[in-house]
This record gives C-alpha cells, structure tokens and sequence, in this order.
C-alpha cells in the first residue's frame, strides 16, 4: 500500500483564509441588515411590485413620448461619448504617471516607488465619489452648463481608467521597452514604441468598456438640465409614471445592447475578445513550458485590414465631433476666470472642514455602508456567477460544451431562448438605474440596509454577470474537451473544469467592482439605510459644505481599504 | 408607419437645425435680448411642469417683452446651486429652497406666491394595518412614537420640514422612530410606500394628495390621513436681483405685476393657473418665510 | 484461426470542416493489446483521426465503432459508456490549470463518481492513496497537492498520464504527447507509455511525429498522407522509401 508522500496540506492557506474572512464579512453584513430577525419580507406590496411588473409589458409608446424617448437617448449617448472621451485622456495622462514601469524607465536608479505609489493613492479621491455628487460640485462652477455632466463622468472615470491602464502597463512583458530604454532611447518615445502598442488592444478594450459603464452613469446624472434619458427617467420617477418608465429603460435597453453588441463585434475583429483582462496576465505568462498555443484562441490572430473595421473606425471618429457639437457644453468654462471665482467661494464655505461631530460615530454609519457594499457584491457577483453560464453562447447552444452532438429542433428553440432569455435579463439588470430598483425592492422589504444591497445588487449583477458570460466564452475548451472525450457526465465537466476555470476571473471582477458599490451606496438612500450616503445627501441638501467635506473624506478612507483588501485578495488568487 | 419613420428623422434633423444658431447666438448678442432663465425645482408632476413653464414663458414674455427660457433641473440642490452662480434668474422654490437660495444670493427677493401657498399644509397618512387612527391635536402626534415614519425629499418643507417641526413640538424626534426615517425623494413615493406597508406613516404635501385621491390613485383602504397640519407659508418665486441690472430697476416689480395679472377670466391665463393650481398669484415678501428659516436653522437645514 | 473482434473500426470514414477536408474515406481496425502510431506530416488527419476514435468527433460520412458500439448512434449517456474506456493523453496536456494535481488526477475518475462525492472531493480531497499510486507510478509523487500550472511541461505530461492511469480504460489514445517536450523527456514518458500499456495489457493508439519513436515503441504503423492511410504496416516493414514516400510534397497542379 503507497502511503501519499506528502501529507494533506493545512487547510489554512492564504486563499483559505481570505476566504473564512470573506464569509465572516457576509455573516457581520447580513447580521448588520438584520436579516436574521422575522419579518423581513413585505407582504402588503406586492401588488406596488405588480404595477411596476406589470408596467414592463406595456410600456407608453405614444409616438410623442417616444420621440421625447429618442431625443433624450441621443443626448445622453452623446454625453456618454463625450464623457468617455475626457476620462481616457485622463486616464492615460494618469495611467502613464501611476505606473511603476514609467518611473522605472525615467528615474531608473531611484527608489520611485513612493512616486507612483503616491499617485495612485491620489486617484483614489476622485474616484471615492460618485458622480452624482460630482455632478452637485460642478454645478457649483459651472452653472446648469451641459459641461458638469460631461466632467462629472470624466473626472472619476478618468481616475478609475487610469488605475486599470497602470496595471495594464504594469502587466505587459517590459523586455522590448527595456531593450529600447538601453540603447538610449527618451522614455517617452520607449513608450510609444514598445508598451502601448502591446497594450493597444488591452487599452481599447477596456475604453468601450468605459464607454457602455459611461452611457449607465449618464442615466443616473439627471442635474445636466438638457434632456437626456437620465433627466426623463427622474422626472417620471418623481410622479411614478411606470409606462413611462419602461419605456425609457427599454431606451436605455437598446442603447446598452447595441453598443454592447458593437464593442463586442469590433473586439472581435481586432482580435481581443474580452473587454476587461484582469489579473490573468501573470498566470498566463507562468504557464508551463508550453510554448505557443496557435488553436487556444482563435479569436487572437492578427488583426486583417478589412474595410468593414476601417468604415467603423471612421464612422466613430465622426461620432466624436458630433457628439461635441450636439451636446453643445461651454468648454471656456473649464479656464474663466468666473470659475476661479466660484471655485474660491465654494472652497471658502467648505473649509476648514467642521469635525465637531464625534467621529467614532462616523465610523459607525461607515460600517453600516461598508455593510450594504459588501451584502450587494456578495449577492450581485454569486447571482452574476450562475448567470454567466447560461448567458456564454459557447455553453448551451448548438455546438456548445454541453449540448448533444445532434441536437433536435426543440432542443435548439429551448437553448436559443435560454441563451437570449438571460442575456435579456442581464441587460435589464443593469439598464434600470439603481435608485429605481431601490424604490422597487423597498415595495417588499421593509426599509435597512436589505433593500439598497439588493438594488445595488441588481444592476451590478446585470454588469457582472455579462464580463462574466465574456470570459467563460473565451474559455480555453481544451481541458474541458478532454474531460468530455473520456465520459464525463456534463455536470462533472462544470463542476472540475469550467468552474476552476473561471472562478479565479470572475472573483477579480467581483473585487474590482465590489469599490463601485461602495460609491453607489450613496444613491440609493431613498432605502431608509442610514450609511454614509443618507448622510451625505441629507449635508448636501443644507448645503452644509464642511461637513459634506468629512463625509467625502470617510469615502475616501473606505475606497483606500477596499482598494487594499481587494488587492490583498487578488494576489492571493494568482 | 411611414409616419413613425418620417418623424423619426424629423426627431434625428430638429435638434442639428436648432443647434446651429444657438451656438453662435449667445457671444454676440447684447445684454437687453438675454433671456430672462425661470426654473422651478421638482415637485409636481414633471410632464405638467414641462407643460407649465412653457405656458408661463410665453405669457412672461409678451408681458414684459424680454425673452424668457425654462431651464429644467431635477435636484432641489442643484437648483438652489444654480440660482446662487446666477444660471437662473427666476425660480419657484419650495419654502425651505426658497430661504436657501435666498440666503446664498443677497438681495434676491420673493416676489409672488399662490393663494394657496400662504396658508399651506402637509397631511401625515398611515397605512390602516398599522391600527394608527386620526387624531386632532398636535400632542397625539406622539402615539407615532415607535412607528416607521417616511418623509419625501430632505430639502421639501411640506414633505420634511413641516412635518418635522410639528412632530419636534409634540416632544417626537426622528430617532423615536422604529429604524431610520425615510427619504422617499417624492410625494408620489411617500404615498406608494405607506399604501404598501413598507413605512406605517408618511408625511407630504397635501396638494399632491388631494389630487391623487381625486383621480382615483390611492387605495383609501390602504392608507388614509391623520393628520393634518397647521397652516404655514410655501412655494414662492424669489427673484435674483442680477436682472436689476440686465432690465432695469424696476424690473422686478414688472415681473411681479405680470404674475399678479394672470386672470383666471381669461382661458389661456386660467390654464396656467390651473396648471400650477391657484386661482392667483399674490404678493409676497422675504418675511414671511422667516418662521420657516429658523425651523431650518432649528432642524439644520440652514447653516 | 479467427481474429479477436477489433477494438476500434473505422468504416468508409470521411471527416469535414468547414472549408476543407481532414480525412478521405478511411477504413481501419485496431485490435485489442495493439501498438499502434499514426504518422504522416502535419495536417494530414493524425489528430482528427484520434478525435473520431474517442468520440469528441461524429465522422462527416461513414461510422465508427468502439468497443462494440457505434459512436455516432445512441443516446450521449451510451456514448459516455463508451468514453470512459477510452483515455486520451493531449500534446498540450488539456489539464485544468487552477487546480491542485490531485483534482486532475482524481479527473479520470469522473465518469465513475457521483455528482455528490466529485463535489465532495473538490473541498476534501477524497481516493488520495489511489492518485497518489498513479502519481507514484509517473514518477512525481511529491507534486499531489502542488497547483497543476506551477509544474514544468513534463510534469504536467505525467500528470495527464497519472489522469488516464487513474482512468484504467482498455485503450489509451495519445495525440503526438511529446511533440512539446525535449528529446529526453520524450524518450522517458514513451518509455513510461510503453511500459504502462504492456504490463496492464492496454491497447495503444499514438500519433508521433518522430519516426524513430514509432519504430521503437510500436509495433504496427499508419503512414497518412493528405487525410488518407498511405500504408498499415508492421513497424519492421518501415522502408526508407516509404518514409519519403510519406513526406513528399503533393505534386503540384
């Protein structure tokens, strides 16, 4: 009899125990939500939860309203590419600045750690707010101008842009930039030679990305004053005017799907198939001895110049200029002398900051936020999980990992409506705005933290769910065939192959948005929650800017601790 | 269909035909054609207050001969913010908004309000299963004691300010209240909310609710009145005294005079009338409003 | 005498893709405790042809049979019967990367274990002295626990290996398994194929690119060429001629 040769490793290993806080974290989170107490569930509104079912089914399609409909849809893809534009400017200006490849490169015998490390660090303020109270701010300087919208998405989004794009550079091969920096050549011009064009698709990628997260943000900023789809869904919101409502979120719908449909299509074409590589680039490079692997994606072969790509990629350069001029923001704002003004006098009304409220108190309404942020990332990334499956095209469909060789004709109908049927539900997860599912769930639960977790939890399982689906469709099918070949029931392939596949992708996704959460605990206060956004939203209502200052400053504290927790955990993943 | 695609290119046209001169326009034009911008923070039924303002500029206009614009905005901050770096020059602000805005904008004055904003009321309603019933004293206000409690948005004084003054003078504070009081953002959702049993008691602007039982939107089973307040000052327009300046002195009192003209005789006027729901504007004046600027300051609203 | 009844049969095999065709009308037998290498160029149907025999593939035209059965016919759990006494060693090993090599081992077992107990064994572990055996018997013992793509490429070979072990079917089929390995650690893990299949009585099915592989290690050789069977020789009969003959560009036009 072989005895193993080495004993069962401890149970207690990094991952392990990442995993045990995980769950005391989700057990302290439920606990704070009082899920353990009776009487949770609301019975008495169902029929509220009804109408606004029902509601989905015969939204208002007067042909006014759905002009009305179509005009605030192209205001707000207009400032959602404005928008995006602005941030990936500042996101590579940023994302250059806070990688350490770059100081490396320009100060190579200093110890430049604490420079880019410190700039990062900064990227974390703007990105600790959300853009609705940005949004607020700007008003401040700029008046009802379409421009606060437009900087109000650019200015976090820039910051979270410029995170991703370090740690892209960061994790691209450096040997070429390297050679080039020895034979002398100017950092910059390095940079441009080597690291961005091997991060170009990377880099791409991810700006649609930004862009689909772009179009959402502009749904919620209903302060631009000038229409858009945002402003609408608020106004029919105030008077509930539910037909209304689906009617716009069927707008937000297509607006979504399309463009989700299009990033994917050029993606494809360029030959980078997914919209947000995470985390996976170590791992891939480690990878055995296992030289070059021409068949495991055959999505990544070198771009072909085919016209089609070439009249897109026109057609969206046109887009830029006409959403600029569409939108029609005062851009001499940004320098006049005016907002130096303005920016003087709202500086002078919030600061010194007022910190006379005890601050151990602040702390606790912090917990009850961190609470809800991680009760709707824990719900939003488990429901995104299972979700993913049935909505990745190369699972169930014909053809598919786990359908029969020969499929029938029923069996076709049923996997096109599965596949569908959750793509359709992941759109509208995330098409109707957080705030609006709050108000929903809050029909059925009685007010805490319960309801604005599971809003939250919605519309980011809707987001999650979809990068999830990406990545179990560039899956490498290797392993799983061969666990196929050799007669494995279908749920034994999911379970020892698919699921170890993806987990470790999917939970970097979760983390990385777990910090979204975080900021949008802030609108949806209407849950009766407490937590910093009540808070924060009842300061800023008495414009009681010194305190909104604190407030603001606890954000940040809490997205520099998500911000290392999730890191922490990411490298134990690898 | 061929309508629906017709108009569907009209829709894609109008807006690039609009543009052009908009942009240019706003550089070279002199001060006397600016336009005079109204605004009013959100309240009331959005597609009426679209509606409303439309009416209300083009009468503004003929009557005082400037340009007049509405600039919709959607967050009672934001209008406040707005008015105070001088994007808006005149706006129908709530009572609470009103004194904000007023007090970030020296000499800016309020002007006119309805009839029925100098003798305004909130009504708090309770869902019937919570066994609450009406009471006709304002110390019966503590039997909510223990009850949850939904107010609408922070900044609204029917919805928040009011009723929490009432309560605060029955000895009730918000933390009397089972969990934490509620911001429903809307009257509507106060409304909704209660009906549903997810808060016991709401408190919003009576105006809304009368006109929600009127058309039939409310399950008087569910939920009914127990309360209603004491009478106090609310909406008002107040004036930003920049358009001394654009106008001319007495430009204010024009405005003012406009918006005391409106005759409900005369069917256009009325319909402007109706649509805000008064059967005239009357004068107003800052003082009014001061008992609600120290319940602000009491309850912090105003710093 | 009559021949025992074949383990594999092709029948008037023809394999399709989309544009091109991987193989033209094959038919074939391979009987039980048989060593057989495929060889031939690259893109002449080796792989597909081992894809036919293990069921990932349904021939275009024409049938094959496995163990009795008829791959293409039959309901998928039928097919699965057959599946699990197949194994099948990859050249890019097919392991489940973010696992610990016990799980990959245990892997071979899957078509055997319930749903309940695969669960089971994913948090806990379970038949550790059984993957230990077969990681002992390919020469990494020490590497149980350790994660699958933390292991050189020759490790990992094993550890398919140990997969197939852990599998016990009546055939192995190989798919070129050294192609991405080093000329001494091809010879060893041959070594160790060889070994395996003669003292547990498997039948072997191996596509190689090295001629002098299939010579030394097998005892009947498929030459194909352009998706069809150029020869089905003994090993000793392999001319210097006929390996020419293998390689020699189609003649154009």
């Amino acid at each position: 009899m072989t005895r193993p040769a080495v004993d069962r490793p401890s149970w207690l290993t990094p991952r392990s125990r990442w995993g045990l806080i995980v769950l005391a974290a989700i057990a302290f989170s439920l606990w704070q939500a009082r899920v353990f107490e009776p009487n949770r569930f609301n019975v008495g509104g169902i029929p509220q939860l009804l109408r606004f079912v029902q509601a989905s089914v015969q939204p208002d399609l007067s042909l006014d309203f759905l002009q009305l409909t179509l005009d605030a849809a192209i205001v707000t893809f207009a400032y959602a590419v404005c928008g995006t534009f602005f941030s990936i400017v500042f996101g590579c200006v940023g994302g250059i600045l806070a990688s350490e490849v770059w100081w490396v490169s320009v100060l190579p015998r200093h110890a430049t750690r604490p420079i880019w490390l410190g700039i990062r660090a900064t990227l974390a303020v703007p990105r600790a707010i959300h853009e609705l109270i940005w949004g607020l701010f700007f008003v401040n300087l700029f008046g009802l101008d379409p421009l606060v919208a437009i900087v109000a998405i650019a200015v976090p989004y820039g910051a979270i842009v410029a995170k991703v794009f370090s740690e892209i550079l960061d994790e691209t091969p450096r040997q070429p930039l390297i050679a080039l920096l020895n034979s002398g050549v100017a950092p910059f011009t390095a940079f441009l030679y080597t690291l961005l064009p091997q991060a170009f698709l990377d880099l791409l990628s991810y700006t649609f990305y930004r862009f689909e997260c772009s179009v959402r943000s502009a749904a919620v900023l209903g302060i631009i004053g000038a229409g858009g789809l945002g402003y609408q869904i608020l106004l029919s919101l105030q008077s509930l005017r539910y037909e209304q409502l689906w009617t716009l979120f069927y707008a937000l719908f297509l607006l979504n799907g399309a463009i989700d449909f299009f990033s994917a299509w050029l993606r494809r074409r360029l030959g980078s198939p997914s919209r947000l590589d995470l985390n996976l680039r170590k791992q891939a490079r480690s990878r055995g001895s296992g030289g070059s692997l021409p068949d495991a994606h055959p999505a990544r072969q070198p771009p072909e110049r085919d016209r089609w790509l070439v009249a897109v990629g026109l057609g969206g350069l046109l887009l830029l200029p006409f959403s600029f001029w569409y939108v029609g923001a005062d851009f001499s704002k940004l320098w006049s002398a005016r907002t130096l003004e303005l920016l003087g006098d709202v500086a002078q009304t919030a600061f010194p900051p007022n910190l006379d409220q005890s601050q151990w108190q602040l702390g606790m309404v912090a917990v009850q936020t961190v609470a809800m942020s991680i009760l709707a990332i824990a719900i939003a990334g488990c429901g995104g999980i299972l979700l993913s499956f049935p909505a990745a095209h190369t699972f169930f469909l014909p053809g598919g990992l786990f359908t029969p060789a020969q499929p029938s004709w029923r069996d076709r109908v049923l996997a096109w409506t599965g596949v569908l049927g959750t793509r359709a539900a992941l759109l509208i997860a995330r098409a109707v705005p957080a705030p609006i599912w709050a108000l929903v769930a809050l029909f059925v639960l009685f007010p805490g933290i319960l309801p604005g977790a599971i809003a939250l939890a919605l519309h980011n399982m809707g987001i999650l769910g979809r990068l999830m689906a990406e990545s179990n469709e560039n899956l490498d099918p290797r392993p799983l065939v061969a666990l196929k070949a050799q007669g494995t029931p279908a749920a034994l392939v999911f379970l020892y192959g698919v699921l170890p596949m993806t987990l470790t992708r999917s939970i970097a996704y979760i983390l990385y948005r777990w910090e979204v959460c975080l900021r949008e605990t802030v609108i949806v206060g209407l849950v009766g929650a407490g937590g910093l956004g009540r808070l924060l939203t009842e300061q800023l209502s008495s414009f009681d800017y010194r305190r909104v200052v604190v407030t603001l400053g606890w954000f940040v504290i809490l997205t520099f601790g998500v911000d290392w927790v999730s890191g922490a955990m990411r490298r134990s993943l690898r | 269909m061929k309508r629906v695609v017709l108009s569907t290119l009209l829709s894609l046209l109008l807006p690039l035909a609009a543009c052009t001169p908009d942009s240019s326009s706003s550089s070279n034009e002199d001060a006397a054609t600016q336009p005079l911008v109204t605004s009013a923070i959100p309240d009331q039924d959005p597609e009426k207050l679209q509606r409303l303002y439309s009416k209300l500029a083009d009468y503004l206009e003929t009557e005082l001969g400037v340009p007049v614009e509405y600039k919709p905005v959607t967050d009672y901050a934001a209008a406040v913010t707005a008015f105070r770096v001088g994007d808006l020059d005149m706006v129908w602000f709530g009572g609470l908004t009103g004194v904000q805005a007023r007090l970030q904008v020296p000499g800016a004055e309020a002007i006119a309000q309805r009839d029925i904003d100098a003798d305004f009321h909130s009504v708090f309603i309770a869902n019937t299963n919570s066994g609450l019933t009406p009471i006709d004293d304002i110390a019966q206000l503590a039997t909510l004691k223990g009850r949850s409690l939904t107010f609408g948005s922070e900044s609204s004084t029917s919805g928040r300010l009011m009723p929490q003054y009432f309560l605060e003078q029955a000895d009730v504070n918000l933390d009397d209240f089972k969990g934490e009081v509620g911001f429903s953002q809307s009257h509507d959702a106060t409304i909704q909310l209660v009906e549903a049993g997810t808060y016991e008691v709401g408190a919003l602007n009576e105006q809304v609710w009368n006109s929600r039982v009127q058309e039939g939107a409310v399950d008087l089973d569910q939920v009914q009145v127990i309360w209603r307040t004491p009478a106090y000052y609310d909406y008002h327009w107040v004036v930003n005294p920049d358009v001394k300046e654009r106008y001319g002195e007495e430009f204010v009192g024009r405005v003012q005079a406009a918006l005391m003209a409106l005759d409900p005789s005369v069917p256009e006027e009325k319909e402007i009338l109706d649509l805000f729901g008064a059967n005239q504007f009357i004068e107003t004046e800052n003082s009014n409003y001061s008992q609600i600027e120290d319940i602000g300051r009491a309850i912090g609203k105003i710093q | 005498m009559t021949l025992p009844a074949p383990l594999f049969e092709l029948r008037q095999v023809t394999q399709q893709f989309d544009r091109s065709l991987a193989l033209r009308n094959i038919t074939l037998q391979i009987f039980p405790g048989e060593r057989v290498a495929l060889v031939g160029s690259s893109g002449t149907g080796k792989s597909t042809l081992i894809q036919l025999l293990n069921g990932t593939l349904l021939p275009s035209q024409g049938e094959v049979w496995a163990l009795g059965h008829s791959l293409s016919q039959g309901s998928s759990r039928q097919r699965r019967q057959v599946q699990r006494q197949i194994g099948t060693i990859y050249q890019q090993f097919h392991l489940v990367d973010t696992l610990p090599v016990i799980h990959n081992v245990n892997a071979g077992r899957l078509g055997q274990w319930s749903f309940f107990k695969a669960a089971v064994s994913l948090l806990y572990p379970l038949e550790v002295e059984a993957a230990a055996k077969a990681l002992h018997r390919v020469g990494i013992p020490e590497k149980l626990y350790a994660r699958t793509d933390q292991l050189s490429g020759g490790q990992q070979q094993r550890v398919a290996i140990a997969r197939v072990l852990r599998q016990d079917p009546v055939a192995i089929l190989a798919d070129e398994p050294v192609s991405s390995l080093d000329p001494e650690l091809s010879r060893e893990v041959m070594a160790l194929l060889r070994e395996l299949v003669q003292e547990m009585g498997k039948t072997l099915v191996i596509s190689l690119h090295s001629i002098e592989l299939a010579q030394q290690y097998c005892d009947r050789i498929i030459g194909l060429r352009d998706g069809t069977i150029l020869f089905d020789i003994p090993s000793f009969a392999l001319s210097a001629e006929r390996i020419r003959d293998l390689y020699r560009l189609r003649e154009p036009g």
